[in-house]
């Protein structure tokens, strides 16, 4: 039934669209193959080539129908239930449970301080989170984004949740599936509320009009009531039922929308141009850290030492290395010796207790809950091994 | 016999010391091919029989699995921590060495990798991949069911849309494969989606389409139905073989000319809906900053794109002396379509000539150009610009700048610049008012 509806309204579409394919530059056909068909000028601004005489461009391609052909089964209740859980800006999907701003610096102290830094203020070289000014000009832009670094020594747009993030919901989807980094899915639905209402307190989010304290509490509703400063920061409008035609038009005046040049072939003129030349920027300070270091040598490879990996290694490497392979993190980096003849001034015994109980910034087994006090302990002597000072 | 090779290889040897200090190879191969062959040493490599020529070579059967010869082993991807959260290789992207490629395919072991929580290694005997939301019958596959259907296999690039994200304020790498080393192209086989759509009946409701990752950042991505209609492929082969880890084994979205970063790794579900989702990476990362102080978001194809890789500052033109007639080479793509011209500019962008198109020209994918110089010694501003089908003309770096800014990080096309010196060397170097 609703394929006769689909295919009336892709007859009207089709008559509606033909008028403005002259736009898009498009291909002079529509005829793709099967029930579904694509509307002309692709919603990128580019070509949608046709599958026509069984060629499609210039690949030749299966014209039998495939009809019929019918793979796998129908997923149970439960299994679309494990995997449905996404999470979409009007709530669908925002998992029950609450926690509150308290809760919240307590768990990002532990869980996410060491790669986020305090307060979500970033610094360890990863994302930083929070902070930025999002004081707003006249026409209702944040001021921070419009910095434009066009000189050394300009100040940067701060992207951070409360000037950037258009949405709340995306927080709690991207800490529920992507957190914490090394062991991501292991917080409760409470947990993310509690982290989320710390950040967004930190950036002084308001819910429903109302100032954050470290008594308040998130969830559900109260996620919902939530306005993202820069929520409308972004374009082109992909909301409501005139998105994807949006994106069609914003992407059909690319010369406008994202910059395009002009095949000029004989005394062309560049904006740079002073008298006849143009002016050319060279590189300031080269960046020279790759790995490996470039080489176009065709000779024969180093020899390798044939060492094979240690258990205790492989797991080091797996687990540990995030925080103790480099000093953004506080802890102390393996192979700096004076960090470790400092460590283990405790004796052997103290430093495996307080790996396996944690200590300072670490949770207890550096959050792998699922080694074993003796794998702990092999690591420990792996970490001191390579820590000690080479002869 | 064995003695015979014995004293002709310390022969050998003993020239070769020779050689080093009066001829030096590069200078054999330097001197102009007219004069006369009294002034040449001759080349030992010619005139004694070589240690592979007089020996059993390896067993066949060394590598099931082969690899490249071992001279060559600097031909790899290259990362540097500048492009990584704080050196972590789990969230950072190694480049590919297209300064080493040829032709329009890349081997898969020097594809180049972008993930976000590492490289997720996938039981495929545990793979499964649901398709559900406003289809009139959701479905859930094995791998094994999954490549029941139907294939086809295209050649199509895929970029990271940070591809030279670094370059916005000015040149920093005196590199090819740093400047636009995010990206690769291949041969991809997989299944139509919309082979498997016709089946499951897409409602008419659907305008969008997520695609979820089964990684551990589980990256999400809204795609528009009408792309996926078009050209979308689910793929699980890459040039040949299995998709690799790397590139999302054993499965993954493949959107023709569309953000890499869109065709998402180790795909694990696609949902319908009539509403796009806002999901991390296309908010918070993957959209693009201007100037307004406002953002482009679902910032889809890659724009009509090129660049000279040979010369460049790897392949230099050091070794020659002068009066050469020798090739300028290079790649451009379109993901907006098919690459119909590529022209090139020897003095900075002020006059240009047409470059010649070779090999195979197809949409979506890498296209070879060439253009036949002939090197005086008289210092080069390098330049390519590409158009495509879709009348899209490459800009220059003033061009994009006036409409993108400085800070959009993301999907940066505008004309490369190689300084080429009276020596040869070659530089990267931008076209540019401040």
């Amino acid at each position: 039934m609703f394929k006769l509806d689909l295919f009336k309204l892709i007859t009207t579409s089709v008559a509606l669209v033909l008028s403005s394919t002259l736009l898009y530059g498009g291909s002079d056909t529509n005829a793709l193959p099967g029930k579904y068909i694509s509307k002309m000028g692709a919603v990128d601004g580019g070509v949608i080539y046709p599958r026509k005489d069984g060629t499609y461009t210039a690949y030749r391609y299966n014209e039998q129908s495939t009809k019929g052909v019918n793979f796998g089964r129908v997923p149970t209740a439960n299994e679309l239930k494990a995997w449905d859980v996404d999470i979409m800006p009007d709530g669908t999907g925002l998992p029950d449970g609450e926690g509150s701003v308290s809760e919240g610096d307590e768990l990002y102290e532990k869980q996410c301080s060491s790669c986020h830094g305090e307060f979500g203020a970033g610094g360890k070289g990863y994302p930083t989170l929070t902070g930025g000014n999002q004081e707003k000009l006249p026409n209702g832009v944040i001021k921070t984004l419009t910095n434009q670094r066009i000189e050394p020594g300009m100040e940067a747009p701060k992207r951070t949740i409360g000037t950037y993030w258009p949405k709340a919901t995306t927080l709690i989807w991207y800490i529920r599936d992507a957190m914490p980094y090394a062991h991501p899915k292991s917080l409760t639905n409470n947990d993310i509320y509690a982290i989320t209402a710390y950040l967004l307190k930190q950036d002084n989010i308001l819910i429903d009009g109302q100032e954050m304290d470290d008594d308040s509490v998130l969830n559900r509703e109260k996620l919902m009531k939530i306005k993202m400063p820069n929520e409308n920061g972004f374009y082109p409008n992909i909301d409501g039922p005139n998105g994807v035609e949006n994106v069609r038009k914003f992407f059909s005046d690319r010369a406008k929308n994202i910059g395009a040049g002009t095949r000029c072939m004989k005394d062309c003129k560049d904006l740079s141009s002073k008298g006849n030349e143009p002016t050319v920027m060279k590189i300031d300070n080269e960046i020279t850290d790759v790995v490996p270091p470039y080489s176009m040598a065709r000779d024969l490879p180093p020899e390798v030492e044939n060492k094979l990996e240690s258990k205790a290694e492989k797991m080091y490497n797996d687990s540990c290395k995030l925080c103790h392979g480099s000093d953004k993190m506080g802890a102390p980096v393996v192979g700096d010796v004076e960090a470790w003849n400092k460590v283990t001034q405790k004796g052997f015994d103290n430093v495996v207790h307080n790996a396996i109980d944690g200590v300072g910034g670490m949770p207890p087994k550096g959050g792998y809950e699922n080694f074993t006090n003796s794998e702990v302990q092999m690591i420990v002597e792996f970490m001191i091994d390579s820590s000690k000072k080479k002869h | 016999m064995d003695k015979t090779f014995k004293t002709e290889e310390l022969n050998s040897l003993s020239r070769r010391e020779f050689f080093k200090k009066t001829a030096s190879v590069s200078a054999v191969a330097a001197a102009a091919i007219m004069s006369p062959s009294s002034l040449f040493a001759d080349d030992e490599n010619i005139i004694h029989h070589t240690q592979w020529g007089t020996t059993l070579g390896n067993e066949l059967n060394e590598h099931p699995y082969g690899l490249p010869s071992k001279y060559e082993h600097n031909v790899v991807r290259r990362t540097s921590s500048l492009m990584s959260s704080a050196g972590d290789m789990h969230a950072a992207v190694s480049m590919t060495p297209l300064h080493e490629l040829k032709g329009i395919i890349t081997p898969n072991g020097l594809h180049f990798t972008r993930t976000h929580n590492g490289i997720a290694q996938i039981d495929p005997n545990k793979y499964r991949l649901m398709i559900h939301g406003l289809v009139d019958k959701p479905i859930v596959l094995t791998l094994e069911q999954l490549k029941r259907y139907p294939s086809e296999s295209r050649i199509h690039f895929l970029e990271c849309p940070s591809n030279g994200a670094g370059e916005w304020k000015g040149p920093q790498f005196n590199s090819l494969q740093f400047l636009k080393g995010m990206m690769s192209a291949s041969e991809w086989t997989g299944v139509r989606l919309k082979t498997i759509l016709d089946e499951l009946g897409l409602k008419p409701t659907a305008k969008w389409m997520l695609a979820e990752g089964s990684d551990g950042s589980e990256m999400g991505r809204s795609v528009p139905v009408e792309k996926v209609l078009d050209d979308a492929m689910i793929v699980w082969g890459q040039n040949g073989e299995a998709l690799r880890p790397e590139q999302g084994y054993p499965v993954r979205l493949m959107l023709p000319g569309w953000e890499a970063n869109l065709c998402v790794k180790w795909l694990k579900r696609l949902e319908f809906s009539d509403k796009p989702w806002y999901a991390k990476e296309e908010t918070s990362k993957y959209t693009a900053l201007t100037a307004s102080g406002r953002a482009i978001q679902h910032f889809y194809a890659l724009e009509v794109n090129s660049i000279i890789t040979s010369p460049c500052p790897e392949r230099p033109w050091t070794d020659l002396t002068g009066g050469e007639l020798v090739e300028i080479e290079g790649l451009a793509w379109s993901g907006h379509g098919t690459i119909t011209n590529v022209d090139i500019s020897l003095d900075g962008g002020k006059n240009w000539v047409e470059a010649n198109l070779k090999g195979l020209v197809l949409p979506k994918s890498w296209t070879r150009f060439s253009y036949m110089h002939k090197f005086t010694g008289k210092p080069l501003l390098l330049q390519s610009r590409a158009v495509d089908d879709s009348k899209n003309v490459q800009p220059t770096v003033n061009q994009e700048k006036e409409v993108m800014g400085v800070e959009g990080v993301y999907h940066r096309n505008s004309i490369c610049t190689w300084e080429v010196t009276k020596k040869g060397e070659v530089n990267n170097v931008q076209v540019r008012s401040i």
